[in-house]
């Protein structure tokens, strides 16, 4: 029965793949360079081996950040219910399962909300809002000690805004000039041209497949992920393994990129298809390795949407200033600003409505 | 990692320019009739005979077409398949345009005044000449679309040759419309006129749908 509260999880998992895999693959569907069927089969495959090989890093950061936020149950409150008993064990699981079911819910409605309002959203931003917001209720930020913990991660998370999608447009501006410089200059027939496109496109998007399945599978299971088992030898939560836990995560992502992602892929791809078709692969390649490179640096999980548009960004600047629209600007930083901000106000009035329950 | 055969793809190039020259063998039969028909001596069964010939070859026009079609199957890309049909069709209307002339006029017995013949010379080699470009153009926008996209003066030169053939097409209407004949005659001309100058037309539209071609590469 407990595990009915991963389905939170599994559902922000799922919203994810719908999203995200439109920034893998959009243009190349959109523009029928590569078809649907095999697009989503390429992602769904590289997303679960990414989550597989190396998601289990971002599952500990996220892990971290949620325990220093009391969403995830700290060591000693884990030994305190060790000690207690089993029931006091079963009951700290029950309690760690719904934290992670109201955050996910949380920010899974700041999507859903946003999206309705016509609002660009990120959802990967909205996941880490809502856990600040239950933590700025619970985890006492007047602390001293408290606020020495959280406050370097919440600075962290900041300098994402501005890093992930700044580090996207240098990494693009220069891979952009390069390609301009050594491969389209040397595509020299149409077919040479075509067969490009289509190898540039699918090692693209298998790249950016498999950074997404690095990058967001913790958000969809880490908040069920108990950092503590190994050294306790107690399930005080629903996930005991980083690694599997990430792994769920991208199976979920994976069942979302399945079933539900054309439209979202076609909306996508046509919007940027303003771009050549060799900047259109080179954009995505600079978006993945942006995505990997702050996963190395910066330890959490970044924002897709931030990056992509960064590389397109630094794409359109090879062409100069005047070739980006800036405006553009001012609604992606709402929703740099607004997705954290409404989980985390959401968040916030939720751990308010049901502080008797968590405060025992 | 050879995702599109070689081979598929150069069958692309050489059906696309066997299309090509069956355009081109058709402009230069409609040419032949047009020489004919401006020759006041010459009888109406030798352009009849002419004209059904410019039939025949537009029909071998078709094929060719629809031959160069299948050849597009899964060796380019949906976008490229879609351009390079656009542009054969293009071509094709080339030969569709001569072959209805040559028949209205057969059908209409209509000839053109004596005194036109040396500018609709003109304008039969000036789209002869921009046959032959094109067909330069369109081998070259495949096997070397990057040199051409730098130097596209293949291009701009169908343009210019189209841009005489409107001069002329302009000049001989208003003699047209200046001629002692009847309205209905003159709208008769003038619609043939027409007619034979849309030759050169054609053949800029597909310098310019091969120029957008090369741009969406750029």
């Amino acid at each position: 029965m407990i595990y009915l509260l991963l389905a939170a999880g599994l559902f922000m998992g799922w919203s994810l793949g719908t999203n995200d895999a439109a920034n893998a693959f959009g243009t190349a569907v959109a523009t029928r360079v590569v078809k649907y069927r095999h697009a989503v089969i390429i992602i769904a495959v590289l997303v679960i081996i990414g989550s597989f090989l190396g998601g289990q890093k971002n599952i500990t950061k996220v892990s971290e950040l949620a325990e220093s936020n009391k969403v995830v149950a700290a060591q000693e409150e884990v030994e305190q219910a060790i000690a207690t008993g089993e029931e006091a064990v079963a009951q700290l699981q029950l309690k760690s399962a719904w934290k992670a079911f109201i955050i996910f819910g949380c920010a899974g409605l700041t999507v859903f909300l946003m999206s309705y309002l016509k609002f660009p959203v990120s959802a990967n931003q909205s996941i880490t809002g809502a856990i600040i917001g239950w933590g700025l209720f619970h985890a006492n930020y007047t602390d001293p000690q408290v606020l020495a913990i959280n406050l370097p991660q919440i600075e962290k998370f900041a300098l994402t805004w501005i890093v992930n999608p700044v580090g996207a447009a240098i990494i693009s501006f220069v891979m952009v000039t390069i390609s301009h410089k050594f491969i389209e200059k040397r595509l020299t027939n149409l077919s040479q041209y075509d067969r490009m496109i289509k190898i540039g496109y699918l090692i693209a998007g298998a790249f950016a497949s498999f950074s997404i399945g690095l990058n967001s599978s913790a958000n969809v299971t880490a908040l069920y992920y108990d950092p503590y088992f190994s050294s306790t030898g107690v399930a005080a939560n629903l996930l005991t393994d980083p690694r599997v836990a990430a792994t769920i995560g991208g199976i979920a992502i994976a069942i979302g990129v399945l079933t539900f992602s054309k439209r979202v892929m076609m909306t996508v791809g046509t919007s940027i298809a303003t771009l050549s078709q060799v900047d259109g692969f080179v954009v995505i390649l600079a978006m993945a390795l942006t995505i990997v490179l702050m996963g190395e640096w910066m330890g959490i999980p970044v924002s897709t949407s931030q990056a992509v548009v960064g590389a397109v960004v630094g794409a359109g600047l090879t062409k100069g200033v005047k070739n980006v629209n800036f405006g553009v600007f001012k609604r992606i930083a709402v929703a740099w600003v607004s997705s954290p901000t409404v989980a985390g106000v959401l968040t916030y009035l939720v751990a308010l409505a049901s502080q008797s329950y968590f405060a025992t | 990692m050879n995702l599109l055969p070689k081979k598929s793809a150069n069958n692309v190039v050489s059906v696309i320019l066997e299309q090509l020259k069956d355009v081109e063998a058709c402009l230069k039969e409609f040419t032949s009739f047009m020489l004919v028909a401006v020759d006041p001596s010459s009888d109406y069964s030798q352009l009849e005979i002419m004209a059904s010939k410019v039939s025949q070859l537009e029909k071998t026009c078709d094929a060719s077409l629809r031959r160069m079609i299948d050849s597009l199957n899964a060796t380019l890309l949906p976008g490229t398949r879609r351009e390079l049909i656009d542009i054969a069709t293009l071509c094709d209307e080339v030969a569709n345009n001569c072959q209805n002339t040559a028949l209205m006029m057969v059908y209409q017995n209509f000839r053109f005044p004596v005194e036109f013949s040396e500018d609709l010379m003109r304008i039969m080699e000036l789209s002869g000449k921009q046959m032959t470009m094109l067909m330069n153009a369109v081998s070259r926008m495949y096997t070397e679309f990057g040199k051409l996209l730098k130097d596209h003066s293949i291009l701009d030169e169908i343009r210019a040759a189209e841009t005489e053939v409107d001069d002329i097409e302009e000049k001989l209407i208003k003699i047209t419309y200046s001629m002692d004949i009847g309205l209905a005659e003159k709208m008769q001309m003038a619609r043939f006129l027409n007619k034979v100058a849309d030759v050169s037309d054609i053949i800029e539209d597909v310098s310019d749908a091969i120029q957008i071609c090369l741009i969406m590469r750029k």
